[in-house]
């Protein structure tokens, strides 16, 4: 039923080649990634969806260097992973802004580590801050900001490392559905107004139709590529984009496929809950 | 401002009331003659000893003596403890293996070392500030081990996927977040260290404010050594309240 993974051509700017994820757990070992391979072309948006279980944390962990790989290969412009590379800014799904630190402080945490003089790290930080919305916040903490705005500063903070490739992981996961819509739109337009090449796991499927060039789904358990769709919907897109027809017939074609992915894992789920009351009884 | 509003607070006017009671019956009992002579000496006979106490370079001397032995103590003792925690805090196998000596030597009563260490570093400042090294290390290092398991794992992931070195994780993220286990831990070993400090003076010493109470008590002159708990007291409360407003003014800018 798989389709074959398409060869990575040259261009592609993240090369993810026959990668595969083994993991031993009581259990023995568990395959969270089985022999992915696709690519990233400069300046694109490409969302991997899939249901939860599909190894799409663990790809986004692979991909940024934070989690080894059994076996494959991930590139990014042509020099292989191991460690967290340059190339790659990384936003969490999690709450991730330092608290101990101002919004300013925050966005040049990464313009610090790299020994910029200070004057110079806070403009950078500040035309950041700007670019996601924030100017006025610049001397507050995240504990003063709502859920939106302080992902907003992780967002910001990675920016301004000036990734090649943005990757993200359900940034937006924590956010209630109207900040999760409004925000996806400043996403966009960041995307399209720095030609951002980027990356976004995400289970949410409106949310992948909505920003990506070009979708790749996900299988339940073990992670292979089920499949990749072209998003062909005009740009610059806004969240209104949601009320399309196109749009529509994106979000069902990628429901069909992730339906059955997702059917199969809550399958799994409900067998393996009954198996452990089972063995409790 | 609202009218009612009265000019003390009720938890303050409490506090007045019991404080002067009980100066109003130590004062009672001092002149009521029921005491053998100086166990309770008068009000006046201790503001007396203490302006006297005050008033010359001897005390300050000891003072100083002191003050310098728990410094050092805090500032070794801290330093060492933190390192341990942190290590213990990172390392789990370590942890496995070490930690649960940490949690049975702490509540351990550290006087009991001090023979060993005045073997080790004579009578003189050497051995107090060991005693009071070994009783602040325990409380600090237990904080820190504790708060390193605190931190938010994604802040590290952060750290990492920035490409942070070990220093800078260290400085700019495992320092920080962790302030509040390590103030309280500092907190908690400044108690220590002056007790152990402070209990070593007075079992054996030649100088230093434990020496000078003992001393006092063996010629029994109760008012100077009523005068010398008494400042020793308020110091106590002011490094202690020293040590807390680091931690206070920063958890406004937290939450």
């Amino acid at each position: 039923m798989t389709a074959p993974s398409p060869k990575p051509a040259n261009a592609d700017i993240l090369v993810v080649d026959d990668v595969v994820v083994r993991f031993d757990t009581p259990d023995g070992p568990v395959t969270a990634v089985d022999h992915v391979s696709f690519g990233v072309r400069p300046g694109e948006f490409l969302s991997v969806i899939g249901p939860s279980g599909c190894g799409k944390s663990t790809l986004f962990n692979v991909i940024g260097g934070l989690l080894g790989h059994t076996s494959g290969v991930v590139s990014v412009c042509g020099e292989t992973i191991n460690s967290p590379h340059q190339s790659i800014g990384m936003v969490f799904q999690e709450e991730s802004t330092f608290p101990w630190r101002s919004v300013t402080d925050n966005v040049a945490f990464p313009l610090e580590l790299i020994g910029m003089p200070k004057a110079q790290r806070i403009e950078r930080a500040r035309h950041f801050i700007a670019l996601v919305g924030l100017d006025g916040f610049e001397n507050r903490y995240p504990n003063e900001l709502s859920g939106g705005m302080r992902q907003r500063v992780s967002l910001a903070r990675t920016l301004a490392s000036e990734p090649k490739i943005l990757l993200m992981d359900e940034p937006f996961a924590a956010l209630d559905e109207q900040t999760r819509l409004l925000l996806g739109d400043k996403v966009l337009q960041i995307q399209q107004q720095l030609k951002q090449t980027t990356l976004l796991i995400t289970h949410n499927i409106t949310e992948a139709v909505q920003m990506s060039d070009r979708i790749l789904v996900m299988t339940y358990r073990p992670g292979k590529v089920k499949r990749i769709v072209d998003i062909d919907l005009p740009r610059p897109r806004t969240s209104e984009i949601v009320g399309s027809e196109a749009f529509g017939r994106y979000v069902a074609q990628i429901w069909a496929d992730l339906r059955e992915e997702a059917s199969r894992g809550m399958r799994d789920e409900e067998e393996h809950a009954l198996h452990q009351t089972g063995a409790a009884s | 401002m609202p009218a009612s509003a009265p000019v003390l607070s009720p938890v303050t006017l409490l506090r007045l009331v019991i404080i002067l009671t009980v100066l109003a019956v130590w004062e009672f009992l001092s002149h009521s003659g029921w005491l053998y002579r100086d166990v309770v000496p008068s009000l006046l006979a201790i503001g007396r000893a203490l302006f006297d106490l005050l008033a010359h370079g001897e005390y300050y001397f000891n003072l100083a003596v002191t003050a310098g032995e728990v410094g050092t103590a805090l500032l070794l003792g801290g330093t060492l403890g933190l390192i341990v925690g942190i290590v213990l805090g990172a390392n789990r196998f370590l942890s496995r293996a070490f930690e649960s000596y940490l949690y049975y030597l702490g509540p351990t009563p550290k006087i009991i070392f001090f023979p060993v260490m005045i073997m080790w570093f004579g009578v003189g400042p050497g051995s107090k500030i060991a005693l009071g090294t070994l009783s602040c290390f325990f409380p600090v290092a237990l904080s820190a081990a504790a708060g390193m398991r605190q931190i938010d794992k994604v802040l590290i992931r952060v750290g990492k996927s920035f490409r942070a070195s070990t220093a800078q994780m260290v400085f700019k993220i495992y320092l920080p977040a962790m302030r509040h286990p390590i103030i309280n831990g500092v907190r908690l070993g400044l108690g220590v260290a002056l007790i152990g400090t402070l209990l070593a003076e007075t079992k054996l010493s030649n100088k230093g404010i434990g020496f000078l109470i003992i001393q006092a008590y063996s010629i029994f002159d109760m008012p100077r050594m009523y005068a010398m708990l008494i400042v020793l007291f308020i110091l106590s409360i002011g490094a202690n309240s020293v040590v807390g407003r680091l931690g206070g003014l920063d958890s406004i800018k937290r939450s």
